[in-house]
């Protein structure tokens, strides 16, 4: 392994209209080795493979490849240059076969038909060296996931890239396919490809990496070798694999930085009433979900958390009644067996959306319409709806909210996110329901409508609601929630409860994995 | 994250389709002498009776972010029909009720088809117009010709000939209805609201709880029933059925709904719109005949409006996001 320096990130700054992703980072790619990029959604990783792959323009600072400056108009120049990505939405047509998928985009022709192209055979050879299963003439959608990937591996060597971008490559892999996956990555390695590898899977680091960086907020926090970060000073000492003690503990300390500092102080506990049992769930399981199990009491808040992909939305989406699963739901003791979102809604279930813009607002329409959507029954009138009682409704949650709005006329669109997910929350209030989940309830929200929706949200508590809240903030759920489900791959690891001295670094090592 | 952002609220294309028309109105007084004359507006009214009749449920549909191109053939389809039955002892309001019931089936077919199986209404709605003209066409073969014509009751032109107070046109009559009927639904119902929610984002509506796939086959049965009458008003009115006198209907209600400013993509739309947009078709398509433009040139000048009219929607709606 050369240690000689492929990429060099001095001061890079990205700045969005009102966010600045990126703030003036600094670190170093060596040539040759397996560089893992963690870090929370919205910590800017995502940004900085952007820039670098030429998806997105810096604002300020300097990007050097192979010593020379390196600002990539678009995602071409940068190939040409040598820098691929391997996304995570494969870009291989599963209609075609193997050889038609390499060739798509490069063929020559004479008189109208297609010619074999002259590359084919040194792509081929790729292929061979990283995957000998694989044949010309298969139709792509008979390959597995691994083998598409190895694919599209393979037109990125063929045109010459010496740095492959993987962006979160196992997140659709079965175990045997990621094994598969990772001797690929191994043999890339030995072929002097630099590798930057993107996972939520924190893991899977000390499988294959060699250093890993850190982001939290649009910063660099820290960049480290991964025997240094697995506890080992002098790389001489360590061994070629970690023990299981070991990768849990180096997982807990990536977490760490991956958070940060979190100052619990705003915890106030909710008027619970621990002797009614609302909803019990009991070894839930599907595709994402292994055996989980939490009971919901009345007047509480139950926070899940977890890192980004651990199963905190997917447990949303099954209560909910959007993805199926095997297991037994029971709402005030009787079994409920929703399939649909409505039914949901009828078992008492009501639910706030991670995705406010895509789930929940209606931009075109305004405020006053989009308040009484989920129960319209609230602005009927002998069957009609009530410009009267629209109006009665929209003024008093949007006072009790404090929207900032020109009026309620004021079309959802045109306001700002957190005003956005207040209308959205008031939706959800407005049906009325004994059981309330918010799924990431003041993500993209100012600092100030952050505090009034929890505030919201305490007094939901008080008056003896029930309350869900999914969030992937550790603060927001320590602040809030009065007990906490803790996720990690699926399965619940503890559910322990709030208090306002809450062991935080125990919180990190369980959804560490630990 | 965008705080202060101020941006105008929506500005109605209401007054700027008035315009449009008060404008045309003035040319075609100065070009034409025959154009003030109450004989060519009735003529106008009629002739855009049934695209507005049409249109009003179809733009219902369009404002859910979905489309139906079948209206024109369930039109002919339900002529037919009601022609076929009526030469052959069914007796007349019965006959129309049966093809008012079939013309629903149609349009919950579509419905079916589009909001169940989740197939592209383009497509979906375009074999449903190839299903019920090929219809069509059979039952005139059925009949012995090409269309069905001798042989009708002497009652069979009643309907669509009838007159209010002896001087309005059932047609009329009823587009007054109509247009009524579609403020009504769209300002205080709840199918009508849905439809806006449904347009403006599908996910967030099923989310809500919305039961979109009902939604969307009432619809289309709504606009199918309203083709389908239409069909044996104007069967009625001219004592002649024919399998072909739904075509290009669809392309005429597209224009019509799009000049009126629904969003192709869903989300907004009026009948005033579709009123405006009417009129204006109307007004085109008459003072084009008054001045004398060949037929073929004036199917020119409506391909140019519409691709005018989606492209002044786009560039509205491109400064809007």
């Amino acid at each position: 392994m050369s240690n000689d320096v492929i990429i060099e990130v001095r001061g890079l700054t990205k700045e969005f209209p009102g966010v600045r992703a990126l703030k003036g980072v600094d670190f170093d790619i060596k040539r040759g080795t397996v560089h893992c990029v963690v870090g929370e959604n919205g910590a800017g990783k995502s940004t900085f493979i952007k820039i670098l792959t030429g998806a997105y323009r810096r604002t300020q600072g300097s990007l050097k490849f192979n010593g020379k400056e390196f600002d990539p108009k678009n995602i071409r120049e940068a190939m040409d240059e040598g820098i691929s990505v391997l996304y995570q939405e494969l870009n291989v047509v599963d209609d075609l076969t193997t050889e038609e998928n390499l060739t798509l985009g490069k063929e020559t022709s004479k008189f109208g038909f297609i010619r074999k192209s002259e590359g084919l055979d040194k792509t081929m050879e790729i292929i061979r060296s990283l995957d000998d299963s694989i044949e010309l003439d298969m139709p792509v959608d008979q390959l597995s996931v691994a083998q598409k990937q190895v694919i599209e591996i393979a037109k990125a060597l063929s045109a010459d890239c010496s740095v492959l971008v993987m962006d979160e490559p196992t997140a659709s892999l079965s175990e045997d396919e990621v094994r598969r996956l990772f001797l690929t990555v191994k043999k890339l390695k030995e072929q002097g490809i630099t590798i930057i590898f993107i996972s939520h899977k924190l893991s899977e680091i000390f499988e294959i990496g060699d250093y890993v960086t850190v982001f939290r907020d649009g910063n660099m926090i820290g960049t480290k070798s991964v025997p240094e970060i697995a506890g080992y000073q002098d790389i001489g000492s360590c061994p070629d694999t970690f023990d299981d003690e070991t990768v849990a503990e180096a997982c807990t300390e990536l977490v760490r930085m991956m958070i940060g500092k979190v100052i619990v102080q705003g915890y106030i506990p909710s008027k619970s009433d621990y002797s009614t049992r609302l909803l019990e769930v009991r070894s839930v399981s599907n595709k994402r979900l292994s055996n989980v199990e939490f009971d919901l009491f009345k007047g509480e808040i139950l926070g899940f958390y977890g890192l980004v992909g651990a199963g905190k939305t997917e447990v949303a989406r099954v209560l909910y009644g959007i993805d199926g699963y095997q297991g037994e739901i029971l709402i005030n003791g009787e079994k409920a067996d929703f399939k649909s979102v409505r039914e949901a809604l009828d078992a008492g279930l009501a639910m706030v959306p991670e995705e406010r813009r895509v789930d929940g607002i209606f931009g075109q329409m305004p405020i006053r319409a989009n308040i009484p959507l989920m129960r319209m029954e609230s602005v009927l009138k002998s069957g009609l709806i009530s410009r009267i009682k629209e109006n009665k409704i929209a003024d008093k949650f949007m006072k009790m909210m404090s929207v900032a709005a020109k009026d309620r006329e004021q079309e959802v669109a045109f306001l700002s996110g957190g005003n956005q997910q207040k209308v959205v929350i008031a939706k959800c209030l407005n049906r009325d329901a004994d059981i309330i989940m918010l799924d990431e309830p003041t993500r993209g929200v100012d600092v100030g409508a952050k505090e009034e929706i929890h505030g919201i949200i305490r007094d939901l508590a008080n008056e003896g609601k029930s309350i869900i809240v999914f969030s992937s903030e550790l603060p927001e759920i320590t602040n809030l929630c009065d007990r906490i489900v803790l996720m990690h791959d699926g399965k619940v690891g503890e559910i322990m409860k709030n208090q306002k001295d809450v062991d935080v670094d125990h919180i990190m090592s369980v959804v560490a994995g630990g | 994250m965008i705080g202060k952002l101020k941006l105008p609220r929506f500005q109605s294309r209401i007054p700027i389709l008035a315009g449009i028309i008060i404008l045309m109105m003035i040319v075609l007084t100065f070009i034409s002498p025959n154009f003030l004359k109450i004989q060519n507006f009735s003529n106008i009214l009629l002739k855009i009776g049934i695209y507005i009749l049409i249109a009003s449920a179809a733009n219902l549909i369009m404002i859910t972010g979905n489309l139906d191109l079948s209206v024109g053939a369930v039109l002919a389809f339900s002529g037919i029909l009601h022609a076929y039955m009526c030469k052959h002892g069914v007796p007349i309001p019965l006959s129309i009720i049966i093809t008012c019931v079939v013309a629903v089936g149609w349009g919950v077919f579509n419905g079916f088809v589009v909001g169940k199986l989740r197939i592209v209404p383009v497509v979906a709605t375009l074999g449903t117009m190839y299903i019920a003209e090929g219809f069509a066409f059979l039952i005139a073969r059925w009949d012995g010709g090409t269309n069905i014509m001798l042989g009708l009751p002497g009652a069979y032109t009643r309907l669509g000939r009838s007159m209010l107070f002896g001087k309005i046109p059932i047609i009329i009559v009823l587009v007054v209805i109509v247009a009524v009927v579609f403020l009504f639904i769209e300002k205080k119902t709840k199918l009508g609201r849905f439809s806006y929610a449904i347009g403006d984002n599908r996910s967030a509506a099923k989310l809500s709880g919305i039961n979109v796939t009902r939604v969307i086959i009432i619809l289309y049965a709504l606009s199918a029933l309203l083709a389908g009458f239409s069909g044996i008003l104007q069967s009625s009115r001219v004592g002649l059925a024919a399998p072909n006198v739904g075509r290009m209907m669809e392309t005429y209600v597209l224009i019509v709904c799009v000049l009126g400013g629904t969003k192709m993509s869903g989300g907004r739309g009026t009948i005033i719109g579709v009123l405006l947009g009417a009129a204006i078709i109307g007004l085109l398509e008459n003072g084009l005949n008054l001045v004398g433009v060949d037929y073929f040139y004036q199917e020119v000048a409506r391909g140019l409006v519409l691709i005018i009219a989606v492209l002044a929607q786009q560039q509205s709606g491109s400064t809007r996001s």
